[in-house]
């Protein structure tokens, strides 16, 4: 045993080399892939950094070369022009703030509203609970193929169509989410009767108990809530944009910050290296919200996997 | 309208109050009790979602359902008359005649079959071959997952500067240096289609790329270590490890990913406009309701919409799931 171990010492440090090197080679190939891979994937995002710097003759004269995917370092002066020109002529900060405000009140009313609804559903005892599971269940499961159209017949009956009362209408049907309520159901059946019952010996109402053992013990999934109403608020675009006035010049406009791309885009004379900042802004607030709340996120996929 | 409403909250109103009493004659019957008060409170709870649901959730679906067997013009509200399956027998007419309608099929037709292996294949293949311990893996899978943050509005207004026919778009400049000519991609009904789907894969397949990678963390190294002493290949661990254990979530994201692409609007939609080549199903829809107001047509197309795309998902599921 002893002998055989020596013979073949020097076979295994072979072996061993010839190993590491194929293990090298094979990283070698696996990195080179993933640049190739990952720069096919980022490319469009380069060119969109690098054109949001340039004036538009300085863009125009880097087509058909590797520039186009270079800021515009030549002319560092000028190189964030096109931000300043889309935040002060076209007030690009006041479609953000917009934004930033529905998206705020979109997430306080949808985890209160569909967060006691959630509660009272996962912790309760009722007549006319079954009935109401299974609409639920019922809403969640069936595919119901925009009913957009009948939604913006409904909205603009019930709050007009004109002034301030659309931006209820932008934020009242974000506001309910039976999905967010089935998240809630499923997170609340999860925390112990105990917490409850010791807080109803101390004499403390339902809704006492939801505000204050509750939602306190709620941090995570109010959290993936929240992120989720964020993203999809400023994200959204064809529903602002069909009960939203159009902007008007002079007026606090209404839009929010995706439908400000679109009418900068129509302003006559805009630049592409403008248009480009312009998107840039835009993108900016939901990636800082995608790396923040990156836990979250995750968290969030978990659970949509429990939609099917 | 409002009478309408009005009804259908009076019949909801009294279907819930059926439930509610057959709850108590029930609970009745095993000697249980309700307490008036809980019960109270818990409905006082439940109001404000219950009455959102109603106003924005339940009622646009109902309404979506009476709509498509009237001609209701939004421009003359009072003037709405049941015309039984006229719209459907119209929708038909337009598809044999090979009218918008025709196209918009033929083209969500094509941007689903597109799209969804597509997508699907990228977002396997990207979860793959990020699925492993090594350096640097980690900003691989930030550099897949970027083009999921920008969102769909963004993305389209991005590449079609991308696109553009102008001599100094990025394609066009870039195939120049290769003495191509420039083209007009989104105006040639032989590209536009094809262009938006894979934009479109390449915004969405970072998304489905992190399901995968869940998937793939839940099955067991045991059985690629397993199937390794069988001696079995790269592909045929694929195969009949990796495929096996990722079937749900393969499902789940056929299904959402089918779904989406079956509502896709948005690109054509800032990209191109109302165009033979390039109009949806979708986009049709809201052209006809939003813009051209006939909101009864348009529900009729969203009625069949969501019986073909529910049946089609009923079958994948029960296809994928049920052996």
């Amino acid at each position: 045993m002893k002998l055989n171990t020596v013979v073949s010492d020097e076979y295994v440090f072979l072996h061993k080399k010839r190993l590491k090197g194929k293990r090298i080679a094979k990283d070698v190939v696996y990195y080179v892939c993933g640049i190739v891979l990952s720069l096919l994937f980022l490319f469009p995002l380069i060119y969109m950094l690098a054109a949001s710097t340039k004036s538009e003759s300085a863009y125009v004269s880097d087509a058909g070369s590797m520039a186009m995917f270079l800021p515009d370092f030549a002319h560092l002066g000028t190189m964030f022009d096109n931000y300043g020109k889309v935040f002060t002529d076209y007030g690009i900060w006041r479609y953000a703030l917009n934004s930033f405000l529905y998206a705020a009140i979109v997430i306080v009313l949808n985890v209160l509203i569909n967060g006691l609804a959630g509660y009272v559903m996962a912790k309760l005892r009722f007549p006319g609970k079954r009935l109401l599971s299974f609409l639920i269940i019922f809403l969640i499961v069936v595919p119901v193929e925009t009913s957009i159209i009948p939604l913006y017949e409904i909205v603009s009956e019930l709050l007009g169509l004109s002034g301030v009362m659309t931006v209820a209408g932008v934020i009242l049907p974000a506001a309910i989410s039976i999905f967010n309520i089935f998240l809630f159901i499923q997170f609340f059946e999860g925390i112990p009767k105990e917490y409850e019952e010791a807080a109803r010996i101390d004499g403390a109402s339902t809704i006492g108990i939801f505000f204050k053992i509750i939602l306190p013990l709620s941090k995570p999934i109010i959290a993936t809530v929240a992120v989720f109403c964020f993203i999809g608020v400023w994200n959204d675009y064809i529903w602002p944009m069909m009960i939203l006035p159009y902007p008007e010049p002079g007026e606090w406009p209404l839009y929010p910050i995706q439908n400000a791309i679109n009418t900068i885009q129509n302003i006559p004379g805009v630049t592409t290296g403008e248009k480009m900042a312009s998107l840039i802004v835009t993108s900016i607030p939901i990636f800082i919200v995608y790396v923040a709340a990156q836990k979250y996120i995750v968290q969030g996929f978990g659970s949509a996997g429990l939609k099917m | 309208m409002l009478t309408t409403t009005i009804i259908i909250l009076a019949v909801f109103v009294a279907a819930f109050a059926a439930f509610v009493v057959w709850d108590l004659v029930k609970a009745k019957k095993h000697r249980e009790r309700f307490r008036v008060k809980s019960t109270a409170t818990a409905y006082l709870m439940l109001l404000p979602a219950i009455v959102l649901a109603f106003l924005f959730i339940l009622l646009p679906i109902l309404y979506s359902l009476g709509y498509a067997f009237t001609d209701y013009y939004s421009l003359t509200p009072d003037d709405i008359n049941f015309i039984g399956f006229d719209n459907f027998a119209d929708a038909f007419k337009e598809i044999g005649n090979k009218g918008m309608l025709y196209h918009a099929i033929i083209n969500t037709l094509i941007f689903v079959v597109g799209v969804v292996p597509l997508q699907i294949g990228l977002a396997l293949g990207l979860a793959l071959f990020v699925n492993r311990k090594k350096r640097g893996v980690k900003i691989f899978k930030v550099c897949f997952f970027a083009p999921v943050v920008i969102s769909l509005s963004v993305t389209a207004f991005l590449w079609l500067e991308i696109l553009s026919p102008a001599e100094t778009g990025l394609l066009n400049s870039l195939l120049g240096i290769f003495g191509i000519k420039s083209h007009d991609w989104l105006r040639d009904p032989s590209t536009a289609m094809l262009c938006i789907i894979i934009l479109s894969a390449w915004q969405g397949c970072g998304y489905q790329m992190l399901i995968f990678l869940s998937g793939l963390t839940n099955i067991r190294s045991e059985l690629y270590e397993a199937a390794s002493l069988d001696g079995a290949g790269v592909w045929s661990k694929f195969i009949h490890v990796t495929l096996p254990g990722l079937r749900s979530t393969l499902v789940f994201v056929i299904i959402t990913v089918f779904i989406g692409a079956c509502r896709v609007m948005i690109q054509p939609m800032i990209m191109v406009g109302y165009q033979e080549h390039v109009v949806t199903l979708s986009y049709y829809m809201y052209q006809q309701g939003y813009s051209f107001r006939w909101v009864g047509y348009s529900s009729s197309i969203a009625l069949l919409m969501t019986i073909v795309i529910g049946t089609i998902t009923l079958l994948q599921r029960r296809l994928l799931r049920g052996k």
